[in-house]
């Protein structure tokens, strides 16, 4: 199985994730991209989120999510990329997607990858909006609303 | 003299404290992780929310017990709950 994982300042691309995920025998592709939405909050309509990371832990849980796709569901290749500093509305901060024989698992394991990163990687946002004042964190994934 | 810790702070931890990293000094033999998030408590009050529901990470690995020990030269992080996505 392999498996990319990246965490970068650079914009991600979609078309990037599918060609890291071709295989031969992989039947199903599926790939999820998560964007920042311009939502209203108490800072004002959203502008931009973000993203901080702490860098080795988060790798090193990229790459465990990985291998509980392929042990769970069959995954032939993964990637789990996500950006960190600001990233403006409409942009992707987030791509995961998984290669599997077939379409279930394939919409299984990419379904696993996100709910998982998002509860599991230590990664934060901090919102910025359009009004000067204070900035609102998302302290918790409940309170996430930039990935689907 | 012992070398200290390197507390590393992030999201929430680091706004409440208004540092991103402290020194923190502990004796030769180490203390309980759970020990220096009490008296990190206690230095800095308005933290201590944020610990309660923070993970502690020693040298890139997620304790395995409050009781583990954190020694001159490591490295700990405190983990607010997750944001990503």
């Amino acid at each position: 199985m392999t498996a990319t994982v990246r965490l970068t300042p650079r914009p991600l691309s979609v078309g990037a994730a599918w060609k890291a995920l071709e295989t031969d025998g992989a039947g199903g592709v599926v790939v999820f991209a998560g964007r920042v939405r311009p939502d209203p909050g108490p800072t004002g309509r959203v502008t931009a989120i973000v993203y901080e990371a702490h860098a080795a832990p988060a790798i090193a849980r990229f790459r465990a999510l990985a291998r509980i796709a392929e042990r769970r569901f069959g995954a032939r290749r993964t990637v789990l990329w996500h950006r960190v500093g600001r990233v403006p509305v409409g942009t992707v901060s987030v791509i995961v997607g998984a290669a599997c024989a077939h379409r279930a698992a394939a919409f299984a394991a990419a379904r696993y990858l996100i709910e998982a990163l998002k509860a599991s990687v230590p990664i934060w946002k901090e919102e910025r909006g359009r009004s000067a004042r204070r900035p609102r964190r998302r302290p918790s994934p409940r309170g996430a609303r930039s990935a689907g | 003299m012992p070398k200290p810790i390197r507390i590393l702070l992030f999201s929430s931890a680091r706004t409440v404290v208004g540092r991103a990293e402290l020194a923190w000094t502990v004796p030769s033999e180490g203390t309980p992780a759970a020990t220096i998030a009490r008296d990190l408590a206690r230095t800095y009050p308005a933290l201590a929310r944020t610990l309660s529901a923070s993970r502690l990470v020693r040298n890139g690995r997620y304790l395995r017990s409050p009781t583990e020990r954190v020694r001159p030269g490591d490295e700990l992080a405190i983990h607010p709950p997750y944001g990503g996505g």
